[in-house]
């Protein structure tokens, strides 16, 4: 995606005026009651990818850009910029009117050093400063990137909201080893962390920043005015569903983020409020063969247990049978998206002859090796997808050992790249956001880097890398889409994952309460109805 | 006296030391990696190595062990992997939501099953005993949750008394306070009522057929008096042992009620720890809570002579 200078410029000139003309709204002591996924109990956003963390971190930290609900990038903190050079020089204004939370004034190094500690630990961030010859604050108020060559991408990289998502934080702050946690929440969003009545565990509050001003336009995804219209928002941690079914029922707080299936029937049948789908992306199951390990670091085998995988299976498993609440089939990218492609997806909903696999496995070169199918068992949704999956591989003929364990297990041995004999896995699955495989750039499943990339699984595939190099040096949407089909069309060769299904997740709140935006939950624009 | 309470108080150290150290080893040896956890799904190989550098996690036992108990002899219990805080701090937010459950359902369950049990010793074998004995049985056997669940849908869902989840501080007032813990008292003070009540039933009616009580029934002793001066004084020591026994359950049981109503105390604190892998913590609470178990007991055995002046130490 090219953004033209005029472009942005002009944009950032009208949303000025917008801001300056925009009502100041304030309201007496008004507070919002929210149940989040879990607790927040890493603050840094850098420090860790959970997504409750993301979603807190978009409360107090700005971005410079952020991403609209078509998911494209759009100016937030900054300004306008200005590309030149062939797309190798990148100028960034920030908008007049940035505050930190401390009352000091937003400046372009601050934004540098941010820039410099996420590049360090996100993906994205990591191509951007592979790129970047230099970043540096030319003036309070200016940024500057000197690129090796051009990089389209790198407002989408700026404002992505998947995690880890690049916070704005003051220098004093960003130039923390960003292997090591900040806690003193300052940042420059549209509420600020109240640190003294914080209890971990149990509820998190955030304050309306009485110095933030918005931008102009219409609020979409984290774009546009970030307008707070509560004083307060309150974060309770329930961590029983039943009994966060009973919180909302009985009016003690105003929104549930992400409801399971079972409950989210029981408060759709409640006329006071309002149960829906925010993230058109939902949730996308992936499994991981381990690439290091037999049987799975044979390509052919990997294809035949891709050709078995019925997405359905798993959709319903942990969708129900409501289908409005799942989607198949689905490919490397989220259904509906604009790099979603239907090549090769056929063999998800074809229904599977078992029987033929065997001989199938066989001729691929498969020995009757021990495979360890690693099963998280506290984790519902985690816990159907993994039985889904034991189910289909000794339906084909593999002498399966399901490990069952809690996934905090889980997550310490899919780490291990020792032999099956020696504690080592042969494959494991998980959900993510759609959001997190919006795009070649962050999609972290469709990588081929091997034990370099450090992803489990160690997937190898030097050609989806070339095929990705492309795709971030393309140079319009078209040859991006085109790039984005023959990363589909490689991955369903080398299979450095199989796809599982989309799942959709609900959101449920007061009908006293309007102006939810999505695809994450996001507390400005939310108001009294 | 006081040379057996000073006595019994040193005694706590060895004690204390030992689940030190038990506690450490076992989540040494447990499976689980907290800088895996805390970085998130997307992380790689390299990043939670290097997490688990910085965090110190790749140090042999002993060192880790030596720093920790360094730490915890200098009145640190150490700081929060996950969150950054002080254990001491985080334990010290949570533990007035614990203590006020605690000494509600303590004083509510005495008050309730102490009469229980004496009536059904008195009434033994009628009716009266039989229905107390089926609630005892009932206590026991209902799990915590469910009858969490059952009180929260009736009392705080369909009629609107008290709240469903959340926890009020005595600051706040006394009524919110005790309106914010009375069903979550309600919900653990079962199984401790049922335990308490069948034992003191069956101490009572052994001591109901001595001799002494004969004699007092012929002097023409009323009835409350045999039974709360002469009988219940003399049956109270395993009943003060029994409830200093049921205190372990009373912990145990204030984990699953502190969940099924969000109160922000130290057994939800314990529980998010070990899901998370949060060794401090984790370390922190069992400390505290051995520490206390321990002052329990001794009470209890100072409490003995209180009933039993045969009793010296």
């Amino acid at each position: 995606m090219w953004l033209k200078r005029r472009t942005f410029l002009g944009a950032s000139a009208a949303t000025t005026a917008a801001t300056l003309a925009a009502p100041a709204v304030a309201q007496a002591a008004s507070v919002l009651k929210f149940i989040p996924q879990s607790d927040v109990t890493v603050l840094d956003p850098l420090w860790t990818t959970a997504y409750v963390t993301r979603n807190h971190a978009f409360l107090v930290f700005d971005t410079l850009y952020g991403m609209d609900a078509n998911f494209n990038p759009a100016p937030q903190m900054v300004e306008g910029h200005v590309v030149e050079n062939g797309g190798r020089q990148w100028t960034l204004k920030l908008r007049p009117g940035l505050k930190w939370h401390d009352g000091e004034k937003v400046l372009a190094r601050d934004c540098v050093a941010s820039i410099r500690r996420w590049g360090a630990r996100d993906a994205f961030g990591g191509t951007l400063m592979h790129v970047a010859d230099e970043i540096v604050a030319v003036d309070d108020n200016t940024i500057r990137f000197r690129l090796k060559r051009p990089f389209p991408l790198l407002p989408a990289a700026l404002g992505k909201v998947p995690s880890n998502m690049c916070p704005m934080m003051p220098e004093r702050l960003a130039k923390t080893d960003p292997f090591k946690q900040v806690t003193e929440m300052v940042g420059s969003g549209p509420f600020r962390w109240n640190a003294k009545e914080r209890v971990v565990g149990s509820i998190a509050v955030y304050e309306k920043f009485q110095g933030y001003e918005p931008r102009g336009g219409v609020a979409s995804g984290t774009a546009g005015p970030k307008v707070a219209h509560y004083d307060r928002v309150e974060w309770h941690i329930i961590p029983d569903a039943a009994t966060k079914t009973a919180a909302l029922q009985s009016g003690e707080v105003d929104w549930w983020e992400n409801p399971p299936s079972d409950n989210a029937m029981v408060l759709k049948a409640d006329k006071n409020l309002v149960t829906r789908i925010i993230d058109p992306t939902g949730l996308i199951g992936s499994m991981r063969l381990n690439q290091l390990v037999p049987p799975f670091d044979n390509p052919a085998v990997r294809r035949v247990v891709l050709d078995a995988v019925y997405q359905k299976d798993y959709a319903v498993a942990i969708g129900g049978t409501d289908p409005a609440m799942w989607h198949v089939p689905v490919g490397v990218f989220p259904p509906g998206t604009p790099y979603a492609s239907d090549l090769g997806l056929k063999r998800f909903t074809e229904k599977k002859d078992f029987a033929q696999f065997k001989p199938r496995l066989e001729k691929a070169g498969y020995k009757g090796e021990k495979v360890v199918l690693l099963l998280p068992t506290d984790i519902e949704v985690l816990k159907a997808e993994g039985e889904v999956s034991a189910d289909m591989f000794r339906r084909m003929g593999f002498n399966v050992q399901v490990d069952a364990s809690d996934w905090g297990t889980v997550v310490e041995r899919r780490a291990s790249m020792k032999p099956i004999g020696q504690g080592g896995w042969s494959v494991f699955s998980t959900f993510w956001a759609g959001l997190d495989q919006l795009s070649p750039a962050w999609h972290v499943f469709l990588r081929g880097q091997g034990k370099a990339g450090g992803q489990p699984g160690w997937p190898s595939s030097p050609k989806i890398e070339a095929l990705r190099q492309e795709w971030l040096a393309a140079p319009d949407e078209k040859a991006q889409k085109a790039l984005a089909v023959k990363l589909q069309e490689q991955a369903f060769v080398d299979v450095p994952y199989i796809p599982l299904g989309q799942v959709f997740w609900e959101t449920s709140y007061k009908k006293s309460i309007t102006g939810v935006l999505g695809p994450i939950p996001i507390f400005w624009n939310v108001r009294p109805a | 006296m006081l040379t057996y309470i000073l006595r019994r108080v040193a005694a706590t150290i060895p004690v204390m030391g030992l689940v030190a150290l038990f506690v450490f080893s076992l989540l040494y040896i447990a499976p689980g990696d907290p800088a895996a956890i805390i970085a998130g799904d997307q992380a790689t190989t390299q990043q939670i190595a290097h997490i688990r550098a910085t965090l110190g996690l790749d140090k042999p036992f002993v060192i880790r062990f030596a720093d920790w108990l360094w730490q915890v002899l200098h009145g640190n219990l150490g700081t929060s992997i996950f969150t950054n805080l002080p254990v001491l701090k985080m334990i010290e937010q949570r533990a007035p939501t614990t203590i006020s459950l605690m000494v509600i359902t303590l004083v509510m369950s005495i008050a309730i099953a102490v009469p229980m049990g004496v009536l059904a010793a008195w009434k033994a074998g009628t009716w009266v005993d039989r229905l107390i004995m089926v609630m005892a049985v009932m206590g026991f056997s209902v799990p915590v949750f469910v009858v969490g669940y059952l009180l929260a849908y009736t009392f705080a869902l369909k009629l609107p008394w008290f709240p469903v989840q959340g926890y009020e501080p005595l600051s706040h007032g006394v009524w919110p306070w005790l309106r914010s813990l009375i069903l979550p008292s309600l919900t653990l003070g079962g199984i401790y009522i049922a335990l308490i009540a069948r034992i003191t039933r069956a101490t009572m009616l052994e001591v109901l057929s001595q001799d002494y009580i004969r004699t007092a029934r012929a002097k023409g002793v009323g009835r409350r008096a045999i039974l709360y001066v002469h009988a219940l004084k003399n049956a109270a020591v395993p009943i003060v042992t029994i409830i200093g026994i049921g205190f372990a359950a009373l912990i145990g049981g204030a984990v699953v009620t502190e969940s099924v109503f969000a109160l922000p105390g130290v057994g939800r604190l314990t529980v998010d720890a070990i899901l998370q892998r949060d060794y401090p913590v984790i370390q922190g609470v069992v400390l505290i809570f051995s520490f206390v178990y321990v002052l329990v007991n001794l009470v209890v055995d100072l409490l003995y002579t209180l009933f039993d002046p045969r009793i010296r130490y």
